[in-house]
């Protein structure tokens, strides 16, 4: 596989904040990535460096082994329609739409037509005057209809309905098929998309800390439910990501268990179930944060 | 632009799009705002004026004082708005059309220069219209009234395409001008606004002190005389390419913001 976005060392700092805080990843080709993290982690100052929309402080990108920024042959394989994409006030879904081909070689009018429908866009209303999902939607229509290689989604499910989500769904995944290419999608509700990601980018205050697998990352944690003794005693030499005690009840949420230690967990009468992404980023972002402060106060002492 | 989409399309590629009349074609996508509305506005102050014109030639009965009424009309500022309108476009055109062609992976150089296309052809457009007025107004001595709002004192009385001339520059000037300035709020927000004004009036202000001090505004007017409108405008060519290229210069590192 090759890489589609290589990032080394990359830092973008405004005055005295840093949105982005050395990150160094790999996307590659044909892939659905998730960028997740909390508001204002960084994820939209990211994709801007990436599509040379913003310039770098530091670091390399690399987007199809070339620079982003200025590069009219590189940037007509790209599409990114930010989540707070500012359209001209006169304009509505129609203008954006009739306009959106000229710039995107691989459009697909019949595609876009029919994503026009399902999301039941009003393309003679004025875009300021959309509700935040109908905005969203726009912005999904022209992510899809645009077939960039390398497409970003940033924040797609704001303000979308549940039948909306999940058209979105069927039609990423439908057109992904299809028409392979390279899809980045950002958002802070992590469960919603977590099936659709097949590699998992955590961002947490301008640095990234999760680059894994998704299947890997699902498998990676464990929560064992019990009576607080046995609880206590199978997670004695174990690192314990989060704990939870209800009355006489423990949960606990432990990092990979190999098939030996679950044969061992069942027989100490412990009910073994998946982590949700949701819950294993959440546990790993609240972890990082911790671990920042503790050296914080190292630093500072 | 319209050549290359008309190639059909290769197998085994994707079409090519030229991204400069990309950017042309997504600034005129909405020709409602950008000469439907600016084209309406003047109609209507057309209007308006020759009814004020109709009352004034209607109430002044006395000869000399309708001449002397009709001698004041040439000084009508009734058609400055257009040039104002396009101010607003030129502005718009940054912190509106900008963002957008950033979000369809324009880049800076490609947006600057289908905006200047832009821009040209809109001034060569409206300088026309304004152009064709004109010649209606002298050939109809004032729509009939003895009226002035194409041919105001300030447009001159030059031939037909000294007109032209004057008016596309006037526009390329206040287009860019509009340009300029937002760039300048784009990168630097309110501050770097407030700034670039600062220094501007410092300038004009030091410009009148020195004319002032050293004597020279008697040169400054013989100056005005001698180039007439149609000198005046030449040299706004100055300032305009100015603005264009600091336009630029601004606007290659400057970032949309929410």
């Amino acid at each position: 596989m090759t890489a589609a976005v290589e990032v080394i060392g990359l830092t973008k700092r405004f005055g005295t904040t840093t949105a982005v805080n050395e990150a160094t990843f790999t996307v590659e080709e044909n892939t659905i990535y998730g960028l997740l993290g909390r508001n204002g982690a960084g994820k939209t100052t990211l994709m801007q460096l990436l599509t040379g929309q913003d310039f770098a402080t530091s670091g390399e990108i690399r987007v199809f082994g070339e620079r982003p920024v200025e590069n009219s042959e590189l940037l007509r394989r790209v599409c990114f329609i930010k989540e707070s994409q500012k359209y001209p006030d006169d304009f509505k879904p129609r203008h954006v739409f009739a306009s959106a081909p000229w710039f995107f070689e691989n459009w697909d009018a019949d595609l876009a037509s029919r994503l026009i429908d399902d999301f039941r866009v009003p393309m003679n209303r004025r875009i300021k005057k959309l509700s935040r999902g109908q905005m969203s939607a726009v912005g999904v229509i022209v992510g899809l209809a645009s077939r960039a290689p390398l497409t970003f989604f940033d924040e797609p499910y704001l303000g979308l309905d549940a039948v909306a989500r999940q058209i979105f769904y069927d039609r990423l995944l439908e057109d992904y098929a299809e028409h392979p290419r390279t899809v980045i999608l950002s958002t802070h509700l992590i469960d919603e998309v977590s099936t659709l990601l097949e590699h998992v980018l955590v961002i947490d205050d301008g640095r990234i800390i999760i680059d894994e697998d998704a299947d890997t990352l699902r498998g990676s944690a464990t929560t064992i439910v019990g009576t607080g003794r046995a609880v206590d005693a199978f997670t004695a030499d174990r690192e314990i990501l989060h704990l939870d005690r209800v009355g006489g009840l423990a949960s606990a949420t432990v990092g990979k268990l190999t098939a030996a230690e679950r044969a061992e967990a069942a027989h100490a009468g412990l009910e073994l179930s998946p982590v949700s992404l949701q819950q294993l980023i959440i546990r790993r972002t609240g972890l990082s944060t911790s671990e920042s402060a503790i050296a914080e106060l190292e630093k500072s002492a | 632009m319209t050549v290359i989409e008309s190639i059909p399309q290769v197998e085994s590629g994707p079409r090519r799009t030229n991204r400069i009349g990309s950017v042309v074609r997504l600034h005129l996508v909405n020709k409602a705002s950008i000469i439907g509305i600016p084209l309406m506005i003047l109609g209507f102050i057309l209007l308006v004026n020759i009814a004020i014109w109709a009352i004034i030639a209607a109430s002044v009965t006395d000869r000399s004082d309708l001449a002397d009424a009709q001698e004041g009309l040439q000084w009508s500022g009734a058609s400055f708005y257009l040039f104002v309108y396009m101010m607003v476009v030129g502005i718009m055109a940054i912190s509106a059309v900008f963002p957008l062609a950033q979000g369809f992976s324009v880049t800076r150089r490609d947006f600057y220069l289908g905006t200047s296309v832009t821009y040209l052809l809109l001034a060569v457009f409206f300088g026309a219209v304004m152009t064709v007025m004109a010649a209606i107004e002298t050939a109809t001595r004032g729509w009939w009234l003895g009226g002035r709002m194409f041919t105001a004192v300030y447009f001159g009385d030059g031939a037909w395409y000294e007109r032209f001339f004057l008016f596309t520059a006037g526009f390329l000037f206040f287009f860019f001008v509009g340009t300029v300035i937002a760039t300048i709020y784009s990168r630097w927000r309110v501050f770097g606004t407030l700034v670039f004004f600062a220094i501007l009036t410092v300038l004009l202000v030091g410009l009148a002190f020195l004319a002032t001090v050293s004597g020279s505004w008697p040169a400054v007017g013989s100056w005005f005389v001698t180039n007439g409108p149609t000198g005046f405008i030449a040299w706004s060519l100055v300032p305009t390419a100015i603005s264009a290229l600091a336009g630029y210069a601004v606007l290659r590192k400057a970032t949309p913001k929410n």
